[in-house]
């Protein structure tokens, strides 16, 4: 359904020291820096496949999903996008594929989202009767019957993006690129998005792709993510994996009826969380068997739990530890 | 294509809408067309003195200058363009991406945007329409022909406008802002359309050069033929011209397109 | 009164930091005041040309163009000092951050006026004194040295008066949130101080001279330099100035009252 061959997108901008004299400077003579947004990645997408870009901000998602999309040219590579060329702009290509972005919104200001989705029926010449059962049935998904009515300035803002995500969807895309389509929005709204944006991949068979800062998100959504740092692909594959290779290690939580002395845990693994009734221990995968066997053996446990580690922790780590190696090399050169 | 027509109606449909939800903006806007009655003011005091004789001979008195300038404000609603401003912003603001997304020409769904405001500025011309033949009958032509030949002057004057707009848009995807050029495309258009000043009064040397320009035929073409400055053969000769700006701007705004929007690709985003 | 001072050097440098950013907009803004200087100047030759009497009650061709240059002045100040902060005003209430502005422990109203500056519209004052040199040069005179005292004086009453007006008009963008355009409408009536007052007649003399004072603006001025202000319109303008000053100062008082009553 997609692919990308070797993707460069290289952005050129103008350079310039803060003060008064560097602007004065800059007057006359300007300085140019190319900065790559986007640098060097190969990657294939099947169809109906729901992928999550993940990486830290200006790691070159948005780039790469706006090529995707045909909004920016590549400088170097190749994007495939259901046999078409997403650049070309092709109606064919713009009928199969929607963007969403959390941040930026189609939506008419002043009038109800019904007349937007009007506008993009006739735009993308979604037959009536067809549109009369598509837009029931997203209606029904997202249970904004009664708010298509009001102008959308009067409307919140989980209401304004559920009316975003259906006039996104009137013309059934068949790719659908989200990026960051949660933002700003509250942990019971989020959830109401994610299971909608995964019954419209399941009953349609649309290929997803999706960008969030809630790992949540992605870890609800997507069974393949594409980790994206510094413009390159850093990892490919199933999330689960990707929490493994970054932190090979579980979480073996103790609930206790005494309180143990300190010591004791620690001669048992790294200790994460500790108190009167709790006890979290960090302990690398392998020796999971042992520790929870000796755990038993010794301590008064009232029950017990092995759990990864939090997402947001294994990401942060992920990028914290790849700055780490940037920083590295920039010494050693 | 036949896609895109079929989509016009309900474009249309939805941007009259949005017009009517942005009504009392727009009549501040039409209200700002104030310059017609400025000029119209002092006009009117200096033919008081003693009439203006323009360079074809005519006599200019009060009543002729009534004519003209209520005739430069109905035009000059009618033929307004924003679209210049409208690109500039979503660049801007980034929200052209939304325009972009879509399968129907950007350049159609702002020129629907502007057919949708039609009907409320029609409104707002009305009165001075009535206001035009109670006070200055006289002055207007009684050639039916010259009005049957008005209409696509009008057409003819909107797509001049509309498109020199698109155009001197289209250079925002070249350089950070075309805002500033557009308003040197305004001084021009003020000084060399008839907008402040009828082109009959201009020096001959001041005229040549007005002729030669785009702006006359978006504003002082079709004031001239409702006044009955020309003859129709004359009238109709002019309408020509004016068509073949309008087919060359319009040539010109769909290559700048083209090339800007790759670019935009290349840069922006 | 000293750390306003600097406050206004800050932001000055600021705008000046942003000029420097557009540098096009220098030789741009240059050739727009230039072709918005001759759309001033064009009706007067057109006016005047092959008379050689007052074609406008009162006043000759150079005379007018005496005017003509006060308007190409004070178009300058409204464009480039006045215009830019106030429409940063009509921004941050419609975006609703204004709160920001309102934190800050200095004068709200000096704040937003002094936000921001359209540097580059310099260069329309350098076409308003060209003006006037043409002018004085054709009558073959020059302006006395109290005309230029009288003159001066009427500039700070004029720019007083403008933006008093201007106040007056955000004001009301607490009232009605898109007031951008409302500041457009004041733009275009000033057009029609382009012309010596004497063109206006009955209403429209009276409505010109006291409701919305563009004789004062322009009109004045260029009798100042002429060495023809009566000294009363001299004290006319000074009382309309202050007028209208303490009523924009109130009015923005008590509009931000209601702005902070109504709890964002």
């Amino acid at each position: 359904m997609i692919s990308v061959r070797g993707l460069k997108k290289h952005y050129r901008v103008h350079k310039r020291a803060p003060g008064l004299r560097a602007a004065v400077k800059s007057l006359f003579k300007r300085e140019y820096t190319t900065v790559p947004a986007v640098d060097g990645i190969d990657f294939e997408i099947k169809p109906g496949e729901r992928v999550g870009f993940l990486g830290p901000n200006g790691a070159g998602k948005t780039t790469t999903l706006k090529v995707l999309s045909g909004l920016l040219y590549p400088s170097e590579g190749e994007v495939r996008v259901d046999g078409h060329l997403p650049q070309k702009r092709e109606v064919a290509f713009l009928s199969k594929i929607m963007l969403v972005m959390g941040q930026k919104q189609q939506l008419l200001w002043d009038l109800p989202p019904a007349d937007t989705f009007e506008l993009n029926r006739a735009i993308y010449d979604v037959p009536r009767d067809e549109m009369k059962k598509r837009l029931g049935n997203l209606v029904e998904l997202l249970a904004i019957g009664d708010v298509i009515q009001k102008p959308t300035r009067q409307l919140s803002l989980g209401e304004r993006m559920k009316c975003e995500l259906a006039a996104a969807l009137v013309h059934g895309p068949k790719v659908l690129f989200l990026d960051e389509p949660t933002i700003g929005l509250d942990v019971s709204m989020q959830v109401v998005m994610r299971e909608f944006i995964r019954t419209y991949n399941e009953q349609f068979g649309a290929t997803l792709i999706l960008t969030s800062h809630y790992m949540d998100d992605v870890a609800a959504l997507c069974p393949r993510v594409i980790v994206i740092d510094k413009g390159r692909l850093s990892y490919d594959g199933g999330l689960a994996e990707l929490v493994q290779r970054v932190r090979p290690e579980k979480r073996v939580a103790f609930r206790l009826s005494a309180a143990v002395p300190l010591a004791q845990l620690e001669a048992l693994g790294k200790v994460v969380r500790h108190d009167a009734a709790e006890a979290v221990l960090q302990v690398p995968m392998d020796q999971v068997n042992t520790v929870v066997g000796k755990a038993l053996a010794s301590l008064p446990v009232k029950d017990l739990t092995v759990e990864n580690p939090p997402l947001e922790e294994v990401m942060s780590e992920l990028f914290s530890r790849s700055r780490a190696d940037a920083a590295g090399k920039g010494r050693a050169a | 294509m036949t896609r895109t027509l079929r989509a016009l109606p309900t474009l249309l449909k939805i941007g009259i809408a949005e017009a009517i939800a942005y009504r009392a903006e727009m009549l501040v806007w039409v209200l700002s067309t104030t310059m017609p009655f400025v000029m119209w003011v002092m006009w009117s005091a200096v033919a008081q003195v003693s009439p203006v004789v323009g360079q074809s001979g005519r006599a200019y008195g009060s009543a002729a200058f009534s004519a003209y300038f209520l005739c430069t404000f109905m035009v000059r609603q009618i033929v307004a363009s924003w679209a210049s401003w409208e690109m500039n912003f979503e660049v801007r603001q980034g929200t052209l991406a939304m325009r972009l997304l879509r399968p129907i020409h950007p350049v159609i769904s702002y020129a629907m945007g502007h057919l949708a405001a039609l009907p409320l500025r029609f409104a707002v011309a009305t009165p001075v329409a009535v206001a035009l033949v109670l006070t200055a009958a006289a002055e207007l032509p009684h050639d039916p022909r010259i009005w049957a030949l008005w209409v696509p002057c009008m057409v003819g004057a909107w797509l001049v406008a509309f498109f020199s707009n698109i155009a001197v848009g289209t250079l925002c995807f070249f350089m950070e802002s075309s805002l500033k050029v557009m308003e040197v495309w305004l001084a021009c258009l003020m000084v060399f359309s008839g907008y402040l000043i009828p082109l009959d009064l201009f020096p001959p040397a001041l005229r040549v050069v007005a002729e030669l320009l785009p702006f006359r035929y978006q504003i002082g073409l079709p004031v001239e033929v409702m006044t009955g400055r020309y003859a129709f053969a004359e009238a109709a000769r002019l309408v020509a011209i004016q068509w073949a700006w309008a087919a060359g701007l319009i040539v010109l705004s769909f290559a700048l397109w083209r090339t800007g929007v790759k670019r935009f690709q290349a840069y922006g985003g | 009164m000293g750390r306003y001072l600097t406050l206004l050097t800050l932001q000055l440098r600021t705008s000046a930091l942003l000029a420097a950013q557009y540098r096009w907009d220098f030789l741009i803004d240059g050739c727009i005041s230039l072709v918005w200087a001759a759309t001033a100047i064009a009706p007067l030759l057109i006016v005047y040309a092959g008379r050689s009497s007052q074609a406008i009650p009162g006043w000759s061709m150079n005379e007018a163009l005496v005017v003509t240059g006060w308007f190409i002045l004070l178009q300058a100040i409204l464009d480039g000092a006045i215009n830019p902060g106030l429409a940063a005003v009509v921004d941050h209430i419609r975006k609703g951050t204004l709160d920001f502005v309102l934190l800050k422990p200095a004068d709200a109203q000096f704040l937003v006026s002094t936000s921001r500056f359209q540097l580059w519209r310099i260069v329309s004052v350098g076409t308003g004194v060209a003006v006037f040199a043409v002018a004085f040069h054709r009558l073959g005179r020059w302006p006395s040295l109290l005309g230029v005292a009288q003159a001066l004086l009427l500039l700070c009453v004029a720019t007083m008066v403008l933006y008093s007006m201007w106040i007056l008009i955000v004001s009301t963008a607490f009232y009605v949130v898109k007031v951008d355009n409302l500041t457009y409408m004041f733009s275009s009536i000033f057009d029609a101080a382009r012309w010596p007052s004497s063109v206006f007649r009955g209403l429209l003399k009276l409505v010109f001279t006291f409701v919305i004072p563009l004789a004062l603006m322009t009109t004045y001025p260029a009798e100042a330099l002429l060495g023809r202000l009566e000294p009363v319109t001299l004290l006319y303008a000074l009382l309309a100035s202050a007028g209208f000053a303490t009523a924009s100062r109130t009015v923005w008082l008590l509009s931000l009252r209601r702005y902070s009553s109504a709890g964002g």
